[in-house]
């Protein structure tokens, strides 16, 4: 756990450095217009725990259509402990928020966030050797989940980057999600076998705009 | 909630060790020296919780049965919150039940999990004049690596009644299939050939109820109704190895 986290938060510290550039920069630009993003420069960090994707999940995001629609890619990470073997986890996440609402001038809240994700395990114990099973032995995949989000988030609207006119925010969210296995189960019982609660699980996290 | 993953197998306290749980709660009633024992013998489970609730309200309707046997595949993903799922309904029997472990409870990260929420892989205990042996039988699971059934345990297992005057062995993979280790299958069909009192061997995994005598040897292998077949077997057994078994519809 530790030997995981101490290089997240070095990254998550070198990120939120480079992000900030100290103000005596010289080629300081006209108000208003920025410079120039790379394509592939991500749009800010996250950082979260639960969902199904890691104890630990942290990666980077973009942002489209006026930053309504995001993306994410997670590394996440779970200690042996907690599920007999260590797995890490790589995440891919699909969000859609179609509202934004200003609370007072430094905060934002948006209420929905509709999404979906995927994610691949790597390290679980039994998960087909070639040759183990005959095709479709068991129709389901192992390590391959997907799954429905839904959550809201508020956003903390820091001052802009001096040197730049960056607009810099924090957002603190929560998702409530499933999956595919879990879905399929309440799917296929439907005399009230198994109740839709039962079917959550729930992501907390954090994402710093940069 | 905050589920990690879904091989994440934390559960609450009271979903741990249900082994050891249900065997104290069986032995809280014991069954007299020389009384017929009846239980109720049925199998996967896996992603049938509407039947299982079905299956619970018709059991306890029963009188004078002693304990429920589930042969395997409690879950369908070997996933922890499938188990902690079935035993939120299984722990309303009145009952208390054991379990053996099932193929698809060793899917992925199942073993672990397995053996956090319910507890060993084999095991066995004596319950009135009957031993009952617990045997993990899902070799393919583990590519036909010769420690699936554990010949040696079983053996030794077999070799002692611990007292009872008949025995049984409950597993999920019969030898008849092919998910049996092959490498395994004349030596575990032998030992229980050899083996004194035994009543028979009673498996899951087909999803139908047989029972037969497919070697010829004397030695009878019971199968079971998977929940969605909407039947289970009250067993009875007396004697050093005398039983009936009466199919039931839920």
């Amino acid at each position: 756990m530790k030997k995981l986290l101490l290089p997240v938060l070095l990254l998550a510290s070198l990120a939120s450095q480079a992000a900030t550039p100290p103000d005596t920069s010289a080629a300081k630009p006209a108000a208003g217009t920025q410079p120039e993003r790379p394509w592939y420069r991500p749009k800010h960090l996250a950082l979260q725990t639960g969902g199904g994707l890691g104890m630990v999940a942290a990666g980077a995001g973009y942002e489209f259509s006026k930053d309504r629609l995001e993306t994410d890619i997670l590394i996440g990470y779970v200690p042996k402990h907690y599920a007999g073997s260590t797995l890490s986890l790589a995440s891919l996440k699909f969000m859609y928020s179609p509202f934004r609402l200003p609370v007072g001038e430094k905060f934002q809240v948006v209420p929905i966030t509709v999404g979906a994700y995927f994610s691949y395990t790597h390290g679980t114990i039994n998960d087909e050797l070639k040759g183990q099973y005959s095709s479709d032995y068991y129709w389901f995949s192992t390590d391959t989940r997907y799954g429905p989000l839904l959550g809201s988030r508020v956003t903390f609207l820091a001052p802009p980057v001096a040197a730049t006119g960056q607009p810099r925010k924090i957002s603190v969210y929560y998702e409530l999600g499933s999956n595919d296995l879990y879905l399929a189960s309440y799917l296929n019982n439907r005399n009230g076998g198994l109740g839709f609660g039962q079917l959550l699980t729930l992501a907390l996290g954090v994402k710093a705009d940069f | 909630m905050i589920e990690f993953s879904p091989n994440d197998h934390r559960v609450p306290e009271e979903f741990t060790n249900l082994t050891e749980k249900n065997l104290a709660k069986l032995a809280a009633r014991p069954l007299p020296a020389g009384d017929t024992l009846r239980f109720i013998f049925t199998g996967d489970s896996q992603q049938f919780y509407d039947e299982a609730e079905d299956l619970v309200t018709s059991v306890n309707k029963l009188p004078g049965i002693s304990l429920l046997v589930l042969a395997g595949d409690i879950a369908d993903f070997g996933l922890a919150r499938e188990m902690k799922w079935v035993d939120e309904k299984l722990r309303r029997l009145t009952v208390p039940y054991v379990t053996v472990i099932g193929n698809h409870d060793l899917v992925g990260n199942g073993q672990p999990t397995y053996q956090h929420i319910f507890g060993a892989l084999n095991y066995s205990f004596v319950y009135g004049d009957t031993k009952f042996i617990m045997v993990d039988t899902n070799g393919r699971e583990y590519n036909f690596n010769g420690t699936a059934p554990d010949m040696p345990w079983l053996r030794s297992q077999l070799t002692s009644l611990n007292g009872a005057r008949r025995q049984v062995v409950v597993c999920h993979v019969p030898p008849t299939n092919e998910d049996f280790d092959p490498a395994l299958r004349a030596p575990y069909v032998q030992a229980l050939r050899e083996a004194p009192n035994l009543v028979f061997e009673m498996n899951g995994h087909n999803h139908s109820y047989t029972i037969g005598q497919p070697y010829n040897d004397g030695v009878t292998y019971v199968n079971s109704d998977a929940f969605s077949e909407r039947h289970y077997m009250i067993v009875t057994v007396w004697g050093d190895k005398q039983f009936r078994i009466k199919r039931v519809a839920f």
